[in-house]
């Protein structure tokens, strides 16, 4: 176990360091600086912000710099808000984007596990069809749509929710909605067609035989061995609400980190954009390694060595 | 005796002669061996969605390729009198004839059949009364812009009879820059389906190679190969396309297809390996090393042949993932550069006017829900098609 975690561990490091190389060679590869895109500046007032920011420096030592601030948990200064670095970015929109991953990730939860085992105990009947076509929908409709159609009908045209904001605790309903769309999907799937296969085991039928009601069987027996699966695509689905939340953000207004994300790159604000990927990347990385772990621990027959 | 007589009934040299082989075939209990592909291509056309799926992809491909000859517009073609009509058309009646009230105050001719006409020009405004003076077919009318929308009015100020009649000219309507909505799906579909396919290809090409080298070759290679794979997935590929297209700077098309492609081959390349992984061990492949055949002759011959299933399928479910990212893509702005049109940056564009034209968003969203099912149906099809388990 020990010598398992220590691996991951180090293959986390190996990971982030990859993609913080990758991310900063992209960076320093697009023509022209990060002051370009604007109105030309007069050249002193170009090379002393070269000066400021080290543009100036060998593409080695700004790397090694820019690895040595990131190591010291500072990720530089924005490029588009002055007076702002990429941290105060972060702090600002980590609190939102968090939120509403935390609702989307249980809501689907609580939505989709319940539809999967009722899906999969009413197989073939009219219950399965309907939830079938449900999902259908869930797993082919993009996001973003989903969130401007909601954003119609409930926001604008039923006047239920705020369109836009949180400064109401309400404002999360619709962005969770959206953003939980495909997941629920795919979760409800998941639930379905792995408690289907448990229900099949010889385990199930030896408790049936001992004279469990069909509730205790379920529950106990079914349920309980079924979910595994689904604890194991939770590391990929919060990558996935993380994602999600870039457009979800943008459409309701959200100010989260998605939305920085999005602004910064409409923006080419070359040192946020590296910064909100790297920090991306470390909570994705993170997640998954404790879901992994999680694993292990919930059931005692997965072994870690391999 | 009776009964003797009739079991010991004369035989005629007719039934003493060789059946016909066709009533030997009858017996046989086994049925004609099918090859995978034809077994595959069964067991697909029995699934309903699954044949949905490739008539609306073959609808799609119609409307993208040849849809565009048959329109007078083209998809940058920006008519600005003629911004924002709608594919239904409130108008209202004048002697039988049809005017149509724009979002700016204008009056616009409409023929019965629902062809757009000229603009017609206010004399003056009545600043006072909030309305403009039209005058129309001889006869004076206010447009009174206190109400809002705004509303015709006769001189006695009663609202003139409405009625609806459908866009001829632009039958799903202009968006807000007076372009033909119709015209830039198409384009829209060209635009989908080209990345679609160019990128799975590519992803299809690169994955393949990699998966199988890597899987073949095995021990360290693989190892190496793989962790490389693992570093790659560790964060979601869509990321990897931002900064991609970031670093392309509004690259249009091409790009999009670069950026799709140089990532999501890594999908393909696990699903290969796998395959390679159990197919390599098997006694054929050991005859083929046998009589001196190369590495690279035996991968092509031997083991992506027999892997051709899942790849086929794994191909065909990146599809939509393709058709999605660059809808999404478009829709934060980093997709096709405008004039082009494109499903996902139609929609972005749709959400300004989203409350006063809701049509411009239904029909780019309806575009990409439709191309999203079609190919997640055949990718489930093929997928069961392919699933030994599925054959009873």
């Amino acid at each position: 176990m020990a010598r398992y975690i220590l691996k991951r561990l180090a293959m986390m490091v190996v990971t982030l360091f990859a993609i913080m190389l990758v991310t900063f060679l992209i960076m320093h590869a697009i023509p022209g600086g990060p002051y370009s895109a604007g109105k030309r500046l007069p050249e002193d007032i170009q090379a002393a912000l070269d000066e400021k920011y080290h543009l100036n420096d060998p593409l080695y030592v700004q790397f090694f710099d820019y690895v040595k601030g990131v190591l010291q948990l500072d990720l530089g200064p924005s490029f588009r808000y002055e007076g702002l670095s990429v941290n105060d970015l972060i702090a600002q929109g980590f609190p939102v984007s968090a939120t509403l991953g935390v609702l989307a990730m249980l809501f689907t939860l609580v939505i989709s596990i319940p539809m999967g085992i009722i899906a999969a105990l009413k197989h073939g009947k009219w219950q399965d069809t309907l939830i079938s076509v449900v999902t259908t929908i869930g797993v082919t409709v993009p996001s973003f749509v989903i969130a401007t159609l909601l954003e119609y009908f409930l926001a604008y045209r039923l006047r239920w929710f705020p369109i836009y904001g949180v400064e109401n605790p309400k404002g999360y309903i619709l962005p969770m909605i959206a953003l939980s769309g495909y997941y629920l999907a795919f979760v409800t799937r998941l639930t379905r067609s792995s408690l289907m296969d448990v229900m099949r085991m010889d385990y199930i039928r030896t408790a049936r035989v001992k004279g469990l009601t069909e509730t205790q069987v379920v529950v106990r027996h079914g349920l309980r061995n079924s979910l595994i699966p689904v604890v194991t695509v939770l590391g990929p689905t919060l990558a996935g609400l993380l994602m999600g939340s870039f457009v979800v953000e943008q459409i309701f207004a959200l100010p989260g980190m998605g939305r920085f994300f999005v602004q910064s790159i409409t923006n080419r604000d070359y040192t946020a954009i590296m910064g909100f990927t790297l920090f991306y990347a470390t909570v994705l990385v993170v997640l998954v390694f404790l879901v992994d772990i999680l694993y292990c621990l919930i059931d005692p027959r997965i072994k870690l060595a391999e | 005796m009776e009964r003797d007589s009739q079991m010991m009934r004369d035989f005629t040299e007719k039934d003493w002669e060789a059946l016909d082989v066709q009533d030997r075939e009858e017996e046989k209990i086994a049925g004609e061996s099918v090859s995978l592909g034809r077994e595959a291509f069964y067991q697909f056309r029995k699934k309903k969605t699954a044949v949905l799926g490739v008539v609306l992809v073959l609808f799609i491909l119609l409307f993208a390729i040849v849809g565009p000859f048959f329109t007078t517009h083209s998809y940058d073609e920006q008519t600005l009198v003629y911004v924002s009509m709608s594919p239904v058309l409130k108008v209202y009646v004048i002697n039988d004839n049809y005017y149509y009230v724009t979002s700016g105050s204008k009056v616009i001719a409409i023929d019965q059949d629902g062809t757009l006409g000229e603009t017609i020009r206010s004399d003056s405004e009545d600043m006072t009364n909030k309305r403009y003076v039209f005058t129309i077919e001889g006869e004076t009318y206010y447009l009174n812009y206190r109400n809002s929308p705004s509303t015709l009015e006769d001189t006695d100020g009663n609202i003139l009879p409405t009625s609806r009649v459908l866009n001829k000219t632009y039958p799903l309507g202009t968006d807000d820059l007076g372009r033909d909505i119709l015209v830039r799906l198409m384009y829209g579909a060209r635009v989908s389906l080209t990345v679609a396919f160019v990128a799975t290809l590519v992803t299809l090409l690169i994955g393949t190679l990699y998966g199988s080298i890597s899987g073949y070759l095995g021990g360290m290679v693989d190892n190496v190969m793989m962790r490389i794979v693992d570093i790659i997935s560790a964060i979601p590929l869509t990321m990897y396309v931002i900064l991609i297209m970031v670093l392309f700077d509004n690259g249009g098309l091409v790009s999009i297809i670069i950026a799709i492609g140089s990532v999501y081959w890594v999908d393909m390349a696990r699903v290969v390996r796998g395959e390679i992984l159990t197919l390599k061990k098997r006694e054929f492949v050991g005859a083929a090393r046998t009589m001196g055949s190369s590495t690279g002759y035996i991968l092509r011959k031997h083991l992506i042949p027999n892997a051709l299933g899942p790849i086929i399928v794994t191909a065909t479910m990146q599809i939509p993932s393709a058709i999605f990212t660059e809808a999404f893509m478009s829709f934060i702005g980093l997709g096709v550069s405008a004039p082009m049109a494109s499903w996902g940056m139609m929609c972005n564009d749709a959400l300004e006017t989203m409350q006063t034209a809701p049509y411009q968003l239904a029909f780019p969203a309806i575009a990409i829900c439709i191309a999203m099912f079609a190919f997640n149906f055949i990718g489930d099809g093929l997928r069961d098609a392919f699933d030994p388990q599925m054959r009873k």
